[in-house]
């Protein structure tokens, strides 16, 4: 289990870290989806499932929708600046 | 160790090894299926610790994560064909 939790540690840290360092906005967005379910399976191995269940529902699911929502308003109002 | 943890480790090897092609990806569609397959290598991984552990309500996350990233990939799917 500790094992485990090292390898998906791992995945969050490369994730993390690309996200900050990467310019393109799209990438950043597909890359904090995986970082979140990885938080997600993180709180899982901790024992809080209710904590998990949570940021599954709102880090995988509604977050990324948000984003993508977003970033389509920021690309048609990127002429106007 | 048991074994079902060694198989679980295994899945998530396999997601490692997918996100150098989320990240390293050439085109944006490669990183959105590689995000949607670790999606699902996360899913088997949680419901080979959930058998592990004997525990019902750990079920109930590998479910959760596989009705949302589903939501998540068809969006940005729907986007970059141009129609959301």
């Amino acid at each position: 289990m500790n094992n485990l939790a090292i390898f998906i540690a791992l995945i969050m840290f490369l994730g993390a870290v690309w996200t900050v360092l990467t310019e393109d906005v799209f990438k950043a967005i597909v890359i904090f989806g995986i970082v979140s379910l990885m938080s997600s399976v993180m709180f899982l191995l901790m024992q809080a499932p209710d904590v998990a269940i949570t940021e599954a529902a709102i880090g995988s699911g509604i977050t990324t929708a948000l984003f993508i929502f977003t970033y389509k308003k920021m690309e048609e109002r990127k002429d106007e600046r | 160790m048991n074994s079902l943890i060694i198989v679980s480790i295994f899945y998530i090897l396999l997601a490692l090894a997918l996100s150098y092609r989320v990240f390293k990806g050439p085109s944006a569609v490669d990183r959105v299926v590689a995000a949607d397959s670790i999606d699902l290598l996360t899913v088997v991984a949680l419901v080979l610790f959930s058998v592990f552990s004997k525990r019902a309500i750990y079920l109930d996350i590998a479910l959760t994560i596989a009705i949302l990233g589903f939501i998540g990939t068809l969006l940005i799917s729907k986007y970059l064909e141009g129609k959301l």
